[in-house]
């Protein structure tokens, strides 16, 4: 088999940009390569904002885990989990009970390597290396049998991800393989950049990252096209939202440039 | 990240003025800091957190003579807050600049000022510095991830080509890997054989095509190439080594890289021979056993040697030998077809369990299975396995209407070196197997290596152990029974002797030496003991030992018979003793139970004072037991507890291995009747036993 002796993985090639290593780059973190830089600062360059629409998605991240608490969820899948950085789901809700248990799901190899690093001691917490667009191996993976009990809710976490599947591979029906997986009173939540509400810069942006030679291509979509997402479940209050607009808790949580609070749709559903 | 907490040393000031002017300045902070920093800290926190750090930067402003040093220290524990970059920076520089300067506290004073421009000139030393180090950190972090994600990809790499070559290697069916120019990469053993010779990397694929099918075989090709379908499927003629032609089959479909782009073809070749068909169901025959259509044991070897070279050196492999509980009890039971469909459904079970993992599962003889695990960092640990299959298989199945539950023992290899033998490392596995046999069912026991010294210096004793008896090496030795209270001979015990080793009983009973020299050991004390009695020197009670296997002997009665029958040792002079825990096994108590019907007295040896112990005490006309060696040098308060219940059924009660004083007047005021040891007397030749006794 000496043909595929110089087989470098996809994603291991550091020449190549991961938005899982753009995006630890946006929010503040030096998590990245040269490549990943330089896609980055391309973008907050057109649009100069993005650094807030990176935090205030995490921010999101950290209310959104915290509710999902209160409705008494233990257990949490966040896929596309990314780079660990500030604030992780399992920080949030480990701080808060040291038996909630989490499954990160990703595909990027360096991210789920990282993760593997930071979550060797945790024994409540695991990462899968899987493609979100393949749920038969997310839901049949050793470490969602291990930790995810399926007669309990769940907080399925999508943020930031849905963008990333075109249409052709139907998330719509994607999301629905993962809901019907899921038992009843179970929470989806998830964070999507918004077409509507954005001006052209973030257009500019988009094919910044589609022309890179990330594998990642971004498709925007409408308000009603992300309620869709949401078939099958139902919103709580206050619906779906702008980011920063979803039961903000302080001043982190809402952009001073207010159309940074439109960037992206934030909403949690729930299954009944 | 961890949460820094309020410092006790930054404690604020007492006028509730300057303390709200404090407070609200660390609020604007906090505001200000919040909308550009990422941070782990929830709002309060963060105020909580900034507000301490606030106290500690006016406590040095007071302080005389200033330091600026707590200013470097809070810009260094703002990095650690989180992701704090310049724009936190600045608005820290900015809200302090600004704020610290219009507190009462420091409004008054010029040297103040001077003061807080050189704090805040020390606080942005302190970020920058810190921030340095956690860019540092960061990037570090991310170099060992990537190491780490470029190792296991290669380590993946590595399995799924272990598997593909595996797979490959044994079919029976040629297969080639063709690069895009049209010359092979790769080709396996079996085209080797269907071509006569193996072919060269390199070989323009054409040249292997018989004239007659060339263009046959071109528009395959170009079919494949252009992608119409999944596989493209022609007969064809070989070209053989030695001229002839092959008919084959051939099978060409496009590989493609990790990115999807077409990076080769593969062909595989069915070899339509009548011949080739045979020799195929030959070899699968001969390297799979027929009856669960698992690999046979001499697969599994040849298939252990490949393994343990390519295994991931950190995670190796386990090897778990299997031997099913109670098989021949089914068999003999319920027949030989239903313990057929019975290693049918474990080999089922066995293959269905392991599926996850990159594993072969094989049957040996009889009722026993191999299976060898490739290790990944995912494959649960040899307990946790072992408790997946016993829970399996307890679950009935239903052979002919008999419900079978069955479970199984282990003897496990975990990680052995990768260059050990593999026929060595089926033999520590057996080594193992056997141990945890030894006890109990639905056991496993790990392989160690201590345990196999001893072991082979038992089997080396154990081998020659026949010769040595032949010889007269093996002897027969006496040792005193005692009353424990007055030190009056009570018997003499007949002990095998041999200068090799001091579990000489032992080592022959597992041997199944034991038999005819357990008998001996029995005809020879019998004869002592007639010839002392006729010459009036010793009458006592003459007592014998005897082993698990003996215990369980069909012709135990036979032989014990004839010996008395020989000697004519007089019955209730001898006493033989069998280990309490051999009771349960078929035969034993049956044998001992005749033994005393024939007016032999009876022993248990080994006795553990538990109230299963004493069950027998009531089952059978036991005259005495034997407090094995372990027991009575612990002075176990629990046996010695027992000992009334002992009693009371009416047994008297000996103890083995007393060395010392101390031990017998314990034992002495613990009840126990009788004792043999050391302190009472060592096994002597019968002559020397004879001169001390007088």
């Amino acid at each position: 088999m000496a043909e595929t002796q110089n087989w470098v993985p996809l994603g291991i090639d550091t020449n190549v940009p991961s938005m899982a290593r753009v995006y630890d780059y946006i929010l503040g973190g030096a998590h990245n390569f040269a490549a990943d830089r330089q896609v980055g600062s391309q973008i907050e360059k057109l649009v100069p904002g993005l650094p807030s629409v990176a935090r205030l998605n995490r921010r999101f991240l950290g209310r959104a885990v915290n509710f999902l608490m209160d409705q008494g969820v233990r257990q949490f899948l966040d896929i596309g989990s990314g780079i660990p950085t500030v604030a992780n789901v399992h920080e949030v809700a480990q701080e808060r009970d040291p038996a909630a248990r989490i499954v990160y799901v990703d595909k990027d190899p360096v991210a789920v390597a990282h993760s593997q690093l930071l979550l060797a001691d945790n024994e409540n917490a695991a990462i899968v290396q899987a493609d979100m667009r393949d749920p038969e191996t997310v839901l049949s993976s050793p470490e969602v049998k291990r930790l995810l009990h399926w007669e309990e809710p769940v907080g399925l976490l999508m943020l930031l991800m849905l963008h990333w599947v075109p249409d052709e591979d139907d998330p719509q029906k994607l999301v629905a393989t993962y809901r019907d997986a899921l038992p009843a009173g179970s929470f989806v939540v998830m964070t999507h950049v918004a077409k509507d509400q954005i001006d052209e810069s973030v257009d500019q942006a988009a094919a910044v990252v589609n022309r890179s030679k990330s594998a990642d291509q971004m498709h925007m979509r409408t308000h009603a096209q992300v309620n869709a997402l949401f078939d099958g479940f139902e919103l709580v209050e206050p619906g779906l939202v702008g980011c920063g607009e979803w039961r903000p808790d302080g001043p982190g949580d809402i952009a001073d440039e207010t159309s940074m609070n439109m960037f992206l749709y934030a909403g949690v559903g729930r299954k009944d | 990240m961890t949460k820094p907490s309020r410092r006790p040393d930054a404690a604020p000031p007492s006028d509730t003025a300057a303390v709200r002017a404090r407070e609200a300045l660390a609020r604007k902070w906090s505001y200000l800091l919040s909308s550009v920093v990422m941070v782990a800290l929830s709002r309060d926190e963060l105020d909580a957190e900034l507000s301490a750090q606030l106290d500690a930067l006016c406590a040095a402003l007071h302080n005389e003579p200033f330091d600026p040093a707590p200013f470097e220290e809070v810009g260094g524990r703002l990095v650690a807050l989180g992701y704090v970059n310049e724009p936190g920076l600045k608005r820290t520089v900015d809200v302090l600049g600004k704020g610290l300067l219009a507190l009462d506290e420091f409004r008054a004073s010029d040297q103040h000022t001077v003061r807080v421009v050189g704090g805040i000139g020390a606080l942005t030393c302190g970020f920058t510095a810190a921030r340095a180090r956690a860019i540092l950190d960061q990037q570090e972090s991310m170099q060992r991830s990537l190491l780490k994600a470029a190792h296991d990809a290669q380590r993946d790499q590595r399995q799924s080509e272990a598997k593909f070559e595996g797979f490959a290697s044994s079919s029976t069916n040629g297969v080639l890997i063709v690069g895009l120019d049209g010359r092979l990469a790769w080709g396996n053993d079996a085209i080797g054989v269907i071509l006569s010779h193996r072919p060269e990397p390199g070989t323009r694929l054409v040249e292997l095509i018989a004239p007659t099918s060339i263009v046959v075989f071109r528009e395959m090709m170009e079919r494949v190439l252009a992608e119409r379908g999944e596989f493209e499927r022609e007969p064809m003629q070989l070209v053989r080594g030695d001229g002839e032609f092959a008919k084959v089959t051939l099978t060409a479909s496009l590989l493609r890289d990790d990115e999807g782009k077409a990076s080769h073809v593969l062909v595989i070749a069915d070899d339509d021979t009548e011949l080739a068909l045979l020799q195929g169901e030959l070899r699968r025959q001969s390297l799979h056993d027929v009856l669960t259509g698992l690999p046979n044991r001499q697969f599994f070897t040849t298939h252990l040697e490949t393994v343990l070279r390519r295994a991931d050196p950190e995670l190796g492999v386990t090897i778990f030998h299997l031997d099913l509980d109670a098989f021949g009890l089914v068999c003999n039971s319920l027949g030989g077809r239903v313990g057929e469909k019975l290693l049918q459904h474990v080999a089922r079970r066995l293959r269905a369990l392991m599926s996850r993992e990159q594993a072969m599962v094989a049957r040996f003889d009889g009722d026993e299975f191999g299976i060898i695990v490739e290790n990944t960092a995912f494959t649960p640990d040899v307990a946790t396995t072992m408790a997946a299959i016993n829970a399996d298989l307890a679950d009935p199945i239903y052979v002919d209407e008999h419900g079978l539950a069955i479970s199984v023992s282990a003897g496990v290899v975990h990680r052995p070196a990768p260059d050990v033998d593999p026929v060595e490392l089926l033999r520590m596995a057996d080594l193992a197997l056997r141990k945890a046999k030894k006890d109990q069912r639905g056991q496993w026991e790990l392989f160690h290596h201590n345990q196999d010294t001893s072991f082979r210096q038992d089997a080396a004793l154990a081998v020659v152990m026949p010769g040595a008896w032949e010889q007269g090496d093996i002897g027969v030795c006496y040792q005193p029974v005692r009353m424990l209270a007055t030190g009056e001979l009570a018997g003499v015990e007949a002990v095998l002797h041999w200068d090799l080793s001091d579990r000489c009983a032992e080592l022959a009973d597992e041997t199944g030496l034991i038999l005819p020299m357990g008998e001996w050991l029995i005809r020879i004390a019998a004869g002592q003991a007639q010839w002392w009695r006729q010459r009036g020197e010793i009458d006592a009670q003459f007592g014998v030992r005897l082993t698990r296997h003996q215990s369980t002997d069909a012709d135990l009665v036979s032989r014990v018979v004839k010996v008395i029958e020989e000697t004519g040792m007089p019955h209730e002079k001898l006493t033989l003793s069998m280990p309490v825990c051999v009771l349960g096994v078929a035969d034993a108590a049956e044998n001992l139970a005749t033994l005393a019907d024939r007016g032999i007295r009876i022993a248990l040896d080994d006795f553990g004072l538990g109230p299963r112990d004493l069950a027998w005490l009531t089952e059978l006309p036991v005259v005495s037991v034997l407090v094995p060696k372990d027991l009575v040098r612990r002075q176990d308060l629990r046996s010695a507890a027992l000992i009334p219940a002992v009693h009371d059924l009416g047994v008297n009660l000996c103890v083995d291995g007393i060395e010392t004083e101390e031990q017998a007047e314990w034992w002495t005021a613990a009840g126990a009747d009788l004792a043999i040891g050391a302190h009472f007397g060592s096994p002597e030749a019968a002559g020397d036993l004879l001169k001390k006794l007088n």
